[in-house]
Formats: structure tokens, sequence, C-alpha cells
């Protein structure tokens, strides 16, 4: 009886002992499934229950979309359950990818394949990078993350070049011995970490992801660092710097200003005033606060003149302070003939007493002005101011006490018409009686006017302008005297402009006519002629060249002359004309 | 003297026909790229990518004619040219919309979900793919209704069920097309 039921139990045995015999019956790995790095790519699969020293796995891989299954040997050899397939799954990151297949051998038998759960793609790829690299500076914490570089990729497959675009990294730091509590996202490989005011060990760590893709990441490394308390650094060394150029720049100025400030400057050579040579007739007033230099008509041009005439030194005062003591020297300097009886009379009627008695002194005495000359520039022409006697000028006369109060002028003034006003008719009858305007003065208003434009302006005391302004009062009818009464009144209420100096005097042409007023004996007149060169040509305005050699064609013996011939030979006008346009014409 | 003037007029003409190929060169190459950046489309890639991650091992896992892809028979997509991704993208969007959404019939409910929502990402796609149509900006070409008519013709091998399941497992080969030209356009 149990003969007959062993034959069929050991078949029943061998059966159950021996299931892949077939091919169907050796069971086959419960799961298999991928992973991978970059470019470090693995197969993986589940044993199964019941193996044998014998039993192995075959693993197949196939290119998704292209055939046919390439069998991998070196996995099935493997005593581990994870086969490295990256050399066969170089195109993972340019292709759609891998499947791959597994199943039990054992002996003869097989089992089934079991397929990899999903097709291996770029998706199934964990990110990592390879480590990251700490500095400090000044208190910051510079990381670099260092991709991975793996030696079997292909050529031109680099994290960069597949991962093109949206790369991030989540960046991870403590301080030791504390743990990791907070991390921050970056979106390039160069971070900075700022930890201000804090020393000690810091550690990092990175873990990257891409953002249009779900590929899981993987923290690396923690990379440390020491931080401590730098004192020279970029920032403190150049904050030092700047504060010394901020504190030795001013001082640097200072003293370079200072030098310079201190250096003297040198006039240029077109200002540099050169002294005056001797030979210049107009001997320089010593006059230590004129700044112009005057140049002094010579004193023996002059001696020769007749105290007889010394009341119309101011009357033809040429161009030279009015009101002021005319020379300083003791003789008159120049002085025009004894006007008509009447018209001097005249003149001398409401003369301003100051005017008259300085002028006066200054004629009378010849010398009295020289004891006020230090401080005043007249050098000898007293002239009227307008305002003071605009009808008719006093005598020209020194001003002593004009010049005791130290008024500078260093120049010329002239007679103004009529109340410092252009255009007065007053002195239309008044051959003698040049009056000469500011420079603002129109001329061209006033015919019967003697317009100066090249005033200077005249600093005086209120008595000196109280008295200019009565010797404007006056009017001396021109014809009735015969003699050229030159005059300025100065208005200095008047609204001119403040004129400007004078630089001098009126050229005098040694052969200038000689008005010989009426009365006047022919010897005076010739020798008025002769002394007085200067005297003639001061009278005309405008006179231009011609008209210069018209009054140099006037013979001396001409002012002998009836008067009415003499002074009708002159155009009215040219009497009136200003005429101290030629003043600098020969300067 | 005369070929002396011959050899001149010929370095002329050489001159001239040079930069007339120049010129054409550049003018085909500044189309190009204007057509490549003539109608962008707005997605969220990383919402597409997370949905289908979610559904891949289950559409995958039922898939298995290992060995017939639908969308890259001979890298198919990675041959077209810039100049008719506008035209690919709108067609396959159809070809989803249209019959592999429509075929495939899922019964658990979370993969329905994630389905559903690519499926309205898709269609806001499309919408914009089709304004950019009205608007002349989405030309095709040839070489790329060839591509379609592939895609379709792989898709008719299978039965239905299979190739559905097949074409919802083959959407990652898709995001991953449209995420490179859509990186490539934002490059440009």
């Amino acid at each position: 009886m149990l003969r007959r039921l062993l034959v069929p139990l050991v078949a029943l045995l061998s059966l159950r002992l021996c299931p892949g015999t077939h091919g169907s019956e050796l069971p086959k790995p419960p799961e298999v499934w991928f992973k991978a790095e970059f470019f470090q790519h693995f197969l993986c699969w589940l044993p199964i229950s019941n193996q044998s020293e014998s039993t192995y796995y075959e693993v197949q891989l196939d290119w998704y979309g292209r055939s046919p299954w390439e069998s991998l040997p070196h996995c099935s050899q493997a005593p581990e359950l994870c086969c490295d397939v990256t050399m066969y799954t170089l195109h993972l990151y340019r292709s759609n990818g891998y499947r791959a297949k597994v199943r039990t051998v054992d002996g003869s038998r097989f089992s089934n394949w079991t397929l990899a759960n999903t097709r291996f793609s770029v998706d199934d790829v964990t990110l990592k990078v390879d480590s990251v690299k700490l500095e400090m500076h000044e208190g910051f914490i510079f990381g670099m993350i260092q991709l991975p570089r793996p030696q079997v990729a292909p050529p031109g497959d680099t994290y960069e070049s597949i991962f093109t675009h949206f790369r991030q990294y989540e960046i991870a730091i403590r301080r030791v011995p504390e743990s990791f509590k907070s991390s921050q996202m970056v979106d390039h490989e160069n971070f900075t970490l700022p930890i201000p005011g804090e020393v000690g060990k810091f550690c990092v760590k990175v873990k990257p992801s891409i953002g249009s893709r779900t590929n899981k990441g993987i923290w690396s490394e923690e990379q440390c660092i020491a931080l401590t308390k730098q004192y020279f650094t970029m920032t403190n060394l150049s904050i030092f710097f700047a504060l010394i150029l901020l504190l030795c720049g001013p001082l640097a100025y200072c003293l370079v200003l200072h030098l310079y400030v201190r250096r003297r400057g040198t006039l240029p050579t077109a200002l540099v005033f050169k002294k005056p040579s001797p030979s210049i007739l107009i001997s320089k007033p010593p006059y230590p606060e004129m700044q112009d230099i005057i140049h002094p008509l010579h004193v023996q041009t002059f001696l020769k003149v007749s105290p007889e005439h010394l009341n119309l030194h101011g009357s033809m005062n040429s161009g030279f302070g009015s009101a002021k003591p005319s020379l300083q020297m003791e003789e008159p300097h120049f002085f025009l003939p004894t006007p008509h009886p009447q018209a001097c009379s005249a003149l001398g009627k409401g003369k301003p007493p100051d005017l008259q008695g300085s002028c006066s002194d200054g004629g009378s005495s010849g010398g009295s002005s020289s004891s006020s000359s230090s401080s005043s520039t007249d050098s000898g022409i007293c002239l009227q101011e307008p305002s003071l006697n605009p009808g008719s000028g006093p005598p020209w006369k020194q001003k002593a006490g004009s010049t005791s109060q130290g008024q500078d002028d260093s120049g010329i003034s002239f007679v103004r018409n009529s109340e410092g006003q252009p255009g007065s008719t007053q002195d239309s009858s008044l051959l003698g009686h040049i009056n000469l305007l500011g420079p603002e003065a129109p001329a061209e208003e006033d015919p019967d006017t003697v317009t100066f434009q090249g005033y200077l302006k005249q600093t005086r005391c209120t008595e000196e302008k109280t008295a200019i302004a009565a010797c404007l009062e006056e009017d001396t009818p021109l014809t009735d005297g015969l003699c050229p009464q030159f005059r300025t009144c100065l208005d200095p209420e008047a609204g001119w402009p403040p004129p400007a100096l004078a630089k001098g005097y009126l050229k005098q042409d040694p052969s200038g006519i000689t008005l010989a007023p009426a009365g006047v004996p022919p010897e005076q007149c010739n020798q008025l002629n002769e002394e007085w060169p200067l005297l003639g040509l001061t009278i005309f305005g405008n006179l231009g060249p011609s008209d210069w050699n018209f009054a140099h064609d006037l013979d001396p013996q001409d002012c002998m002359a009836a008067p009415e011939g003499l002074l009708g030979s002159f155009d009215s006008d040219l009497v009136t004309q200003p005429q101290i346009s030629n003043l600098y014409s020969s300067e | 003297m005369i070929n002396l003037r011959a050899n001149s007029a010929q370095d002329m003409k050489a001159q001239c026909v040079s930069l007339w190929l120049l010129g054409t060169t550049l003018v085909l190459c500044s189309v190009h790229t204007t057509a490549f950046r003539r109608c962008p489309v707005p997605v969220d890639m990383h919402l597409l990518e997370e949905s289908f991650q979610e559904i891949k091992r289950t559409v995958q896992t039922k898939d298995t004619f290992q060995n017939i892809t639908i969308l890259s028979p001979v890298e198919t997509l990675r041959s077209i040219k810039p100049v008719d991704v506008c035209c690919v993208t709108k067609n396959l969007l159809e070809f989803y919309m249209d019959r592999v959404f429509k075929d495939h019939q899922e019964l658990k409910p979370q993969i329905l979900r994630k389905i559903s929502g690519i499926a309205n990402t898709f269609l806001y796609m499309q919408k914009t793919l089709q304004q950019c149509q009205v608007q002349r900006r989405c030309h095709c070409s040839e070489e790329a209704t060839n591509a379609t008519r592939t895609v379709h013709d792989n898709y008719e091998q299978l039965e239905i069920p299979s190739a559905a399941i097949k074409s919802l497992g083959e959407l990652d080969v898709f995001l991953a097309w449209i995420d490179r030209n859509r990186q490539e356009t934002s490059a440009a």
C-alpha cells in the first residue's frame, strides 16, 4: 500500500519544490524602480521571498519608443538589488526616457518580467549640488555653489545646460552648536548671507531645485566657517582714508589760498603806468592823494602873467579843476586878458564869495594856492560851475578854500551852461562863455554851450557847491566882454551821472589862437599869444583838425583886430561847441 | 583694360549677391525669432508637472505596449522647427482635448481630478493659441501638419483604451516639449 502511494507523493513534492522550472513558477520581483541623481542612475528591485543561492535577476532596458530591449549582464551578476544603469541611460536628459524590466532566474527557471513602475525620465532625477564654498568679507558670508560635474556625462551635458532656466537653491545656515532654523531661496550659484556684528562658527547647506519641474532635491553636506571681528577691513580703511582727506583737504586748501593770496600780483604790462618824463609841460602836482597823474604846466609859461589878468584866471580854465586853486605855483599859471570892465563887473556881480575869493586870491597872490596845494590837485585853472552862474561866469579864480578841504580834482571840470542843464540859451550871447557840460549831456541839444564829454567828477564840499551855484546865476553878455569867458559852473544837483575822471589836461597848441579880449593891449595880446599858447586851443569844443587849422591860422595880431571881427571870425557854434573832445586826442 | 573692367564688374556683382544673401539671412532670422515669439502662451508648468506626477505611476503602469509610442516616434517633437511650434502646440492640445481625455475612462476619483485639472489648463492654452491663429500669428506649415498627422496615426494603431492610456502616460513628453519651447522663447 505504501509502495503505491510513494510514487505520487514524490511527484507531488517535486512539483512544489521546483516552481520555476517552467518559467512561470519562479516568482518575479515584486517591484522595480529607478532612482537617480545627476548622471548617477540606478535600477532597483525587490527580491523574491525564497531565493536561493543560485537565484539571480535579469535586467533589461529599453529606450522608450525604440526597440529592442537591451540586457544588462552586469546587473545579473551583482549581488545587490540595485544596478547602475548610468552608462546605458546617458541620453536620459535628451530623450523621452527609458523603460526597464527585471525577472528572477534560478537555474533554468525564469520568472515573469516585472516592469518598472514608471518610465524613467528626467523627472525622476534627484537634484544635488556637489559642494559649497564659503568666504567671509566684512561680516558677510559669500557662498559659491559648486554644481556636479560627472565625468560620465556626454560632452555638453552640464547641469546648467540641461536645466537652463529656473534654477533655485535653498540655503540653510546655522550657528554652531545651534540647529538649522531658517533658510532662504536664491536664484544664483553665488549668494551672500549678511551676518552683521556676529562672531562664531556658522555652517551652511544647500538644496537645489528647478522652478518649472517637480524634481526633488537633497541637501548638500554642511560647510562651516568661523567669523571673527575684523578691524582692518576695507570698509574701515576706506572710512579712515576718507576722514583723512576730509581733514587735510581744507587745510591744504587754506594753505594754498594763503600762499596765493599773500603773493602780490603784478599788474599787467598794459596797465603799468610810466613815470612822467620831465619834458612834459604839465608838471605833476604834488598831491599825494590823487591817483591820476597830473602833468603840471611849466611855470615859466606863466611867469609873465600880469596880476591884471588874474581875474581872468578862473574863467580861462581850460581843463583844470574848478573851484580849486589852480596851480601850486606861486605865480599864476595862466590868465586871460582883462575882460571888459562892464563884463567883468557883471561877472563880478553875484559871484560867490568863495569862488571869487578863491580865484582872486589865487590870482592876486599867485601863490596862495601853494599852501593848499597839498590837498588839491588842481593845477591852476579854476572853473566856475554853471549851476552857480548860468548866465555869466565869474572869472577863473583859484579857490584856496576849496582846496583846503582836500578835494581831489584830478582833471578837468567845466562850466555848465545854465543850472546844469544843457541847451540853455542864456549863454548864447556870451561868446566867451564856454559851458562844458558833463559827459551825459547831449551836446547837440545846446549848441550855445560847450559840452565837455570827458568831465571829471569833482567832489567838492558844500560851500563850494554853494559858490558854484551862485556862479551859475550870473550872466555875462559875451559880446560886451569881448573876452572869452571860460567858466565852468558845476551843478552838483544836476542829475548828471558821475562823469569819469579826466586823465590830464587839454592839449595846448603852442601856436593856437589867442582870443584877446577887448581892451587888451596888443603887446599884452602878443604876450598872451606867446606866453599862453595853451589858452587859445582850449576854447573850442568839437573842433576838428580843420578847425584847429583854422585856429592855428589865426594870427596873434588878429586879437588886436576888432573884437567883433575876431569874434565874428569864429563861428558862435564853434565857440559853444564842446571843446574838450580834443583833450585826449593828443594825449 | 577690358579685362579689368570685366573683373571689376564681376566683383561688384559678387558683392551685391553676397550682400543680398546676407540681408536675406538677417531678414529670415528676424522673421524666425519674431515668429517664435509671436504667440507666447502663459502657463504654470509647475502645476502641470505636479498634476502629472500624481497620475504618472497609475497611467504608465497600465501601459502594456512598451514598444509603441504615440508622441515620440523618431523624436518627432524634437524635430519641430521653432516657426511651427505654435501650430504643433495648438494641434496637440486639440488632440488631447478632443480625443485622449474623452477616450480615457478613469475610475479612480483622485486620478480623474488630476486629469481634469490638466484638461482645464489645456483648455486655457488652447484659447490663447486660437486667438493667435485668428490674428495670423500661428501659421501651420506642411511639416507641422505632417507631424500632427503622425501622432494621430500612431494613436489609431492601438485600441482606443490602450491608446488613450498611453497618450496620458506620454503627457510628460508633451509637457517637457512645451516647457522647453517656452524657455527658449523667453530667452529670445
